[in-house]
């Protein structure tokens, strides 16, 4: 019976045929800030709670290696490398939230150390030439084994281009296929169309895979070429007109360095602007 | 028609019951399996010799299409009301004799007989240690019909609830019955439904997980084919226990009957008042949404499966915030299998302790398991979780077909695991599965005999594991392919000195680091294997497979005291490698032989053996 029912029920407002509800405001988990204590390879650390153990582990200055990682983006937790062991369990530090006092994590135990050692072992066989992969399988005592090695295209699939590029707005380019096939591509495996040519895939890639080329004041990127724009103080080319058009007009098309330059007579200006009377300061 | 209270509810099931019944029904069986077989057709000719005999009212004598009955190998299947008995192997040719006969004869026609040792369905071996209780409505009511389920006692459960216990008792009852998440985990469902109970945030979804991709699994399939509205009604009182606000069942698109039987009766139910908003009358709601998967294995994945809800690619994520917590939506979400569903109306209305009856004490109630390989009879068995797997595979199932030896069962899908003979007086439940190193997985199980190589059975899973991992991960995107590299190599007689210690060290490690429930488990085909079959692993990398399965890896020996000479071998072989005639033992002419196995199976003697080759060596395959 109606009269039995303990709490009240929302939700019935909607009718069938509606979207999903959009997210209501949730109530605050907690009114204090929390700090949760623990230890890291021993040093004894306090930090907000929900913090991630690798941001922990870095401030207690002990270095874990990342390939998917990156402080600018959203984080993934894919590449399994940076793998740590808390309450005798193997966690991937980038996402594991530390939430409770007297944790205790181990950077450096035999199992962590073989697990880094596995993801290596497998990488080093996508991308055996490149640089920061070949110096970590060094450090690790991991070496390419012609055997495994199916598909050197030198892309480990960590996304980090894919998320700067989501990050950054365009959305152009995605990982496709699954399994072993998987790569990243533009839709339909085709040059992408809605890149910009910002180059944030190639700045974040750890593996140097995804190249560009400058020449004649256009960018070769992504199979595509983009024109870039002179900078209207210095005439320096620096963004593709696409970007700028992406990011709406003319405003943002100075250069970084004039940018600062025009930033800092602008601010320069307001310092030395005498109010009138009666007037506040804008 | 729409109920507006509870009493118009009981209304219309008083007159249900005061309806006058048909005198004999037959039930045409429209499991997945007899579907396969023809049972369409079947059911067509006897609608047809219905129409014939002037039937066609339904009044006296009816024939419907029903849920899967079980017994797949002698399908199509029909079932005779209310004599109980059971016809298997039922041709269109056969209609117009079952109704002038049985149905309207009330005689029984022993040539169709499903067994040719007894008449009756609960007679027969394949039945006897069953218990069907999920599948009690099956071959008792039409799957899409609600009349039909409010008439076998449906929807009391919830009338219930609503009227009776309330959402505090209601999911009391659920939390103190012990049931077990039935989607393989095992995970005790009243934790979870108390989780998602004291969950902060609005609103609350709850998920049924149909997504069964296993190969050779089919019993989700038959219960949302079989039996929607237990499902449905499941939900929908977890729904009122739980305070949820909008329920999600995901089905895989090559499911297209589950999917529209499914949507008929979200319905067929919201249109009676039992689904959506004031249920019944009452202050209380519940939507409930059919959602198609796009057919990726990783999708049965929790986290993979509510991001394809979502509209995004199906991929697991790093999941160390529970999905009770923030789940779909980053709303507390609760997610179970079907069969977990179609299990509360029974716990809800019958209690806690009468679930506890059947069962063990730490796996109460039953599982339904889907049989099949190489064993006499194949289909749908449903048995008190507890029962040992002998009483699986040689009780209803009837053993391994004469003249092969039961080699090994694989239970729990592609990444369940192989146990031995030895594991055939293991109980069925979840602690016992996976401390030998299996699981119970949905429960499919897969019977294999000792023309199945292990390494080759390991290579098969994780060729579909490899094929079927969504490539987030490194090490389930680029540690499989080294995984099936290997045993590639083993089978085609490549194998390296070490391999089988290197797969080891591979597997351990996949399975310490992978991201979700998926690459952590693709390890278990080859660790089961190589705990319980090790030895055969050594052999193939010295080049020998003494299943006679692996092609070049072997040659095939007839034992001249077995041979009797009936020439079987002689027949299947198609390279005529086999020599000798009339009374004589045969022999194989190594020199002409290929190793394609088919002597081998085609002995009922054991006379043709695998034996390992003269020259030794995987160099044999060139020769």
């Amino acid at each position: 019976m109606p009269g039995q029912l303990e709490t009240p029920r929302p939700g019935n407002g909607r009718g069938p045929g509606a979207p999903p509800a959009s997210p209501q405001p949730e109530p605050p988990r907690s009114a204090t800030p929390l700090l949760v204590e623990g230890t890291v390879n021993g040093i004894r650390i306090s930090v907000p709670k929900g913090t991630t153990l690798l941001r922990a582990a870095r401030l207690c200055g002990v270095e874990i290696p990342t390939l998917c990682h990156h402080e600018g983006l959203p984080p993934e937790g894919s590449c399994r490398l940076c793998v740590a062991e808390i309450r005798g369990q193997l966690a991937v530090s980038c996402m594991f939230p530390l939430r409770d006092d007297g944790f205790k994590a181990l950077t450096d135990t035999p199992a962590v150390m073989d697990a880094r050692r596995y993801v290596l072992s497998l990488l080093i066989n996508r991308a055996p030439k490149a640089p920061r992969i070949r110096k970590l399988a060094d450090e690790y005592g991991v070496a390419p084994d012609p055997r495994f090695m199916k598909d050197p295209d030198g892309c480990v699939r960590c996304g980090r281009c894919v998320r700067a590029c989501r990050a950054n707005g365009p959305e152009a380019i995605a990982l496709a296929g699954r399994g072993f096939g998987r790569s990243v591509t533009g839709p339909f495996r085709k040059p992408p169309e809605a890149c910009i040519g910002c180059l944030a895939c190639a700045l974040c890639c750890p593996t140097g895979k995804i190249t560009f080329a400058e020449k004649d004041g256009a960018r070769r990127i992504w199979d595509r070429e983009f024109s870039l724009a002179p900078c209207p103080e210095c005439g320096a080319r620096v963004f593709t007109a696409e970007q700028i058009a992406f990011y709406g007009g003319s405003a943002s098309a100075a250069c970084p360095s004039c940018r600062k330059k025009l930033m800092a007579s602008e601010l320069k200006k307001a310092a030395a602007y005498e109010a009138p009377d009666g007037l506040p300061l804008p | 028609m729409r109920l507006n209270s509870i009493e118009e509810l009981r209304e219309l099931r008083r007159s249900l019951a005061e309806a006058p019944a048909p005198e004999r029904r037959l039930w045409v069986c429209g499991g997945p399996g007899c579907l396969a077989s023809g049972a369409l057709d079947v059911f067509r000719a006897v609608e047809a010799a219905c129409r014939e005999e002037g039937f066609s009212d339904g009044v006296r004598f009816r024939a419907d299409l029903s849920g899967c009955l079980g017994l797949c190998e002698r399908g199509p299947l029909v079932e005779v009301e209310p004599e109980g008995w059971l016809y298997g192997g039922v041709k269109p040719g056969d209609a117009r004799e079952l109704v002038r006969e049985t149905l309207a004869g009330g005689r029984f026609v022993e040539r169709l007989a499903a067994d040719p040792k007894c008449r009756e369905k609960d007679s027969i071996a394949f039945y006897l240690p069953q218990k069907r209780l999920i599948m009690g409505r099956f071959g008792r009511t039409r799957p899409e019909s609600l009349t039909d389920y409010l008439a076998a006692g449906g929807y009391s459960a919830l009338e219930l609830a609503l009227s009776e216990l309330g959402p505090e008792e209601a999911f009391r009852r659920v939390e103190l019955s012990g049931l077990r998440g039935r989607g393989g985990g095992g995970f005790p469902a009243g934790r979870k439904w108390r989780a998602l109970k004291e969950a902060r945030g609005r609103p609350r979804y709850l998920i049924a997980n149909g997504d069964e991709g296993d190969p050779g699994a089919f019993m989700n399939r038959a219960l949302m084919e079989g039996d929607p509205l237990s499902v449905i009604e499941g939900m929908t009182i977890g729904a009122f226990a739980m305070g949820a606000e909008e329920g999600f069942v995901y089905v895989r698109h090559e499911y297209p009957l589950s999917v529209e039987r499914l949507n008929g009766c979200v319905k067929a139910a919201e249109d009676m008042g039992l689904l959506g908003s004031r249920i019944l009358g009452l202050d209380f709601g519940f939507r409930l949404r059919i959602v198609e998967g796009g057919g990726a294995f990783v999708c049965g994945e929790s986290t993979a499966l509510t991001a394809s809800i979502e509209g995004r690619e199906g991929q697991p994520r790093v999941k160390y915030v529970r999905t009770t917590e923030a789940g779909l939506w980053e709303k507390p979400t609760l997610l179970q299998n079907v069969e977990s569903w179609a299990n509360v109306p029974m716990i809800v209305k019958n209690g806690p302790d009468w679930f506890r009856e059947t069962g063990s004490a730490e796996n109460p109630g039953t599982k339904v398991f889907s049989l099949v390989g190489k064993v006499r009879r194949t289909g749908l068995v449903e048995l008190p979780l507890g029962s040992s797997v002998g009483s699986l595979v040689n009780g209803a199932g009837g053993g391994v077909p004469k003249g092969r030896r039961f080699k090994a069962v694989q239970s729990g899908g592609p990444s369940g695991g192989c146990l031995p003979e030895s594991a055939l007086e293991l109980p069925l439940d979840f602690d016992a599965l996976a401390g030998a190193g299996a699981m119970m997985g949905s429960g499919g199980l897969i019977v294999m005999d000792d023309l199945s190589c292990l390494v080759d059975t390991a290579r098969y899973f994780t060729a579909f594991l490899s094929g079927e991992s969504c490539g987030k991960c490194a090490p389930c995107r680029e540690g499989l392919p080294v995984i099936l590299e290997v045993l590639t190599d083993m089978t085609e007689g490549r194998a390296r000195v070490g391999d089988t210690d290197f797969l080891e060290s591979q597997a351990r490690m996949l399975a310490a680091t992978a991201l979700c429930g998926l690459g952590k488990s693709a390890a278990n085909p080859v660790l089961s294997t190589l705990r319980y079959f090790r030895e055969e692993y050594l052999e193939h990398e010295g080049g020998f497979c003494r299943s006679g399965r692996c092609s070049g890896m072997y040659l095939p020996v007839v034992d001249g005291k077995a041979c009797r000479a009936c020439g079987a071998c002689q027949k299947a072989c198609p390279a005529g490698a086999v020599e000798g005639s009339g009374k004589e033992p045969r022999r194989v002419a190594a020199d002409k032989c290929v190793t394609c196995g088919a002597c081998l199976a085609a002995c009922s003697f054991e006379a043709v053996k695998a034996r390992r080759r003269p020259e030794g060596g995987p160099d044999a395959r060139t020769a």
